[in-house]
């Protein structure tokens, strides 16, 4: 115990001769670079395990045949060959691009809101609250609330449709080929909402309010406002809203798992979901990491083009 | 702000929004303390003759307190884990040392591994360590997360450095700075993490869904799914269900909103 206390005291409260202080000095650095990497390694061991590892397993795996009963064969490319054949694949590949494609909608709605709850109106924290309490619960239920609201005989959506006298009979939409993934999306935005909106007040406040004070002196009108000032100025937080929601929206494994189960037929069938139906139910292990390779470049890929679209590094380069 | 507008058009958007937010919910607890429109056209609007019965009902139907029980553990360890490990890096990150913009581009570039795109591998990987169907495989791989690691270095940071050497000379070790001094001047960054973790672990859904096998170690989601295959939409039970399910988390967000907000916009703003 005595010595973990000597080096942990400055050394040069302690250093007598100079070749003292510095043999000390080393020491001390050593002891204290070893302790860093004692407090990192947790963190970074479940990372490892959790985050690192899977990624090469993945890229691994995907260029090989195996099976928990079987030893690994080299696959070179035929598992990636055998996608292009597959038409489920492409139907989820084709269906996660239009739930990504769908993120810039929840967005604009939120920008709204957003825009408006930033307004020093009575009661913004109770509008805040509201909007934002669907964003932490639990997907599994959201997804059973939101069959619920879809349902055909007493379903509130359909309900309502019949009274107003929109449509003849009621739409069966979890079981209709056309509108079963746009309602999925419209539950997913619906969750997705609130977070949006507190991303894009956080920008919206820091925009200096001089700005919006002196362009309305200057005889500027809000909607110009809104596109001159408040627009350029919110680019990186609508990104970053952008990348966030697309991370969280084509991961919506669970939405989609519980309202339709990827069906009818194939009709909501994302990527994620594929995956886990090929390693988990099919138990082909090897097939479902070539989809995961494909899912995670359409991920990167997409990110990519989001950052260069903000102009540059959003968030990272906030970090030291 | 100077400029001057008229107030009700906002308020009657945000209203409309409002209403929107909450509608889905009424409709579930409606039907949780009525079950009546279930075969019933048209449903009625309004609960008539509100009952507990279905709330009841969901103890004889599921093992709900078994379901409960293990999200619970599930959820504390993972809590524990992110408290203590997310505290000991975000010290470690407060200091300079070699190899640090190595862990910084680590831990951004694991930012953007979904855990979704982890699942083969993460489910072999925990099966080698043979903690598949355990209460800990559940919660390890949530233990630490790198927001919340930020979310905990930038309070740390603001604790002056005078403080830190002063312990320092007293003798304080290490370890003892980060629990005697660090935590308690950080307890915002402490419940920030502890309603972070606890909400994502609490909701989650895939991983339990992969590696559970016995019914016994199902957790509340997991046993919600099941629920729904079970027994369809037919009986207002599910719906009690759901209300059970998501109070808890709902509570806690309403208790700790503040924090619960910073730290996503944190780590929004923060990579």
């Amino acid at each position: 115990m005595a010595s973990l206390k000597e080096t942990m005291t400055p050394p040069a409260l302690r250093a007598t001769s100079p070749l003292r202080g510095e043999a000390l000095r080393i020491r001390h650095r050593t002891r204290r670079t070893a302790l860093v990497w004692c407090f990192l390694a947790p963190s970074l061991v479940i990372f490892l395990l959790y985050r690192i590892i899977p990624v090469i397993w993945n890229l691994v795996l995907s260029f090989q045949y195996w099976s928990p009963l079987s030893e690994a064969e080299p696959a070179g490319f035929d598992h990636y060959e055998d996608l292009l054949q597959d038409d489920v694949f492409w139907q989820a590949l084709w269906n996660t691009v239009i739930v990504i494609a769908s993120a810039p909608v929840g967005i604009a709605i939120a920008l709204m809101l957003a825009v408006l709850v930033n307004s020093d109106i009575r009661g913004r924290d109770v509008y805040r609250t509201l909007i934002f309490v669907s964003y932490p619960l639990m997907t599994v239920a959201v997804a059973i609330i939101w069959r619920w609201m879809f349902d055909e005989r007493v379903g509130l959506i359909n309900y309502v449709a019949r009274s107003l006298d929109l449509v003849d009979k009621p739409i069966p939409f979890l079981n209709s080929f056309t509108w079963a993934l746009p309602s999925v999306i419209v539950a997913n935005i619906w969750q997705m909402l609130g977070f949006y909106m507190i991303i894009l007040l956080t920008g919206l406040q820091t925009i200096p309010p001089e700005l919006h004070e002196a362009a309305a002196i200057d005889g500027a009108g809000a909607f110009h406002r809104f596109r001159r000032i408040t627009l350029p100025l919110l680019r990186p937080s609508i990104f970053l809203a952008f990348v966030i929601g697309m991370l969280n929206s084509i991961t919506s494994f669970d939405l989609v798992y519980v309202m339709t189960g990827g069906g009818p037929g194939r009709a909501t069938e994302i990527l994620v979901t594929y995956i886990y139906k090929l390693g988990f139910v099919q138990t082909k292990f090897d097939e479902a990491a070539a989809v995961t390779m494909v899912f995670f470049a359409l991920l990167i890929g997409t990110t990519w083009a989001a950052n260069r679209l903000a102009g540059g590094n959003v968030g990272a380069q906030d970090i030291e | 702000m100077m400029l001057r507008y008229p107030r009700w058009p906002i308020h009657s958007a945000l209203v409309l929004a409002s209403f929107v937010m909450l509608v889905p919910f009424y409709w579930v607890l409606k039907t949780s303390l009525t079950g009546d429109n279930i075969y019933a056209y048209p449903p009625s609007l309004l609960p008539r003759n509100p009952h507990l019965f279905f709330y009841v009902d969901v103890w004889y139907a599921i093992p709900f307190a078994r379901y409960f029980l293990n999200s619970v553990i599930v959820s504390l360890i993972a809590v524990a884990g992110n408290v203590v490990f997310n505290a000991m890096a975000a010290y470690a990150l407060t200091h300079g040392f070699r190899g640090k913009q190595l862990v910084l581009m680590l831990f951004l570039s694991c930012m953007m591994v979904p855990f979704q795109a982890t699942i083969i591998p993460a489910y072999l990987i925990t099966g080698r360590l043979g903690l598949l169907d355990s209460w800990l495989g559940l919660a390890l791989p949530q233990c630490s997360t790198i927001i919340c690691i930020f979310v905990f270095k930038a309070s740390f940071d603001a604790v002056p450095r005078s403080l830190i050497d002063a312990a320092r000379i007293d003798g304080l070790s290490e370890w003892r700075i980060i629990w005697h001094i660090m935590m308690p001047l950080s307890k915002s960054a402490i419940a920030t993490n502890v309603i972070l973790a606890f909400i994502w672990s609490w909701n989650n859904f895939l991983w339990p869904l992969i590696m559970t096998r016995s019914a016994d170690m199902q957790t509340l989601p997991l046993g919600l799914a099941r629920f729904l295959s079970y027994q369809e939409d037919t009986t207002g039970a599910l719906y009690a269900f759901c209300i059970m399910v998501l109070a808890p988390g709902l509570l806690l967000f309403l208790l700790a909103q503040k924090e619960f907000i910073r730290g996503l916009t944190s780590g929004a703003t923060k990579g």
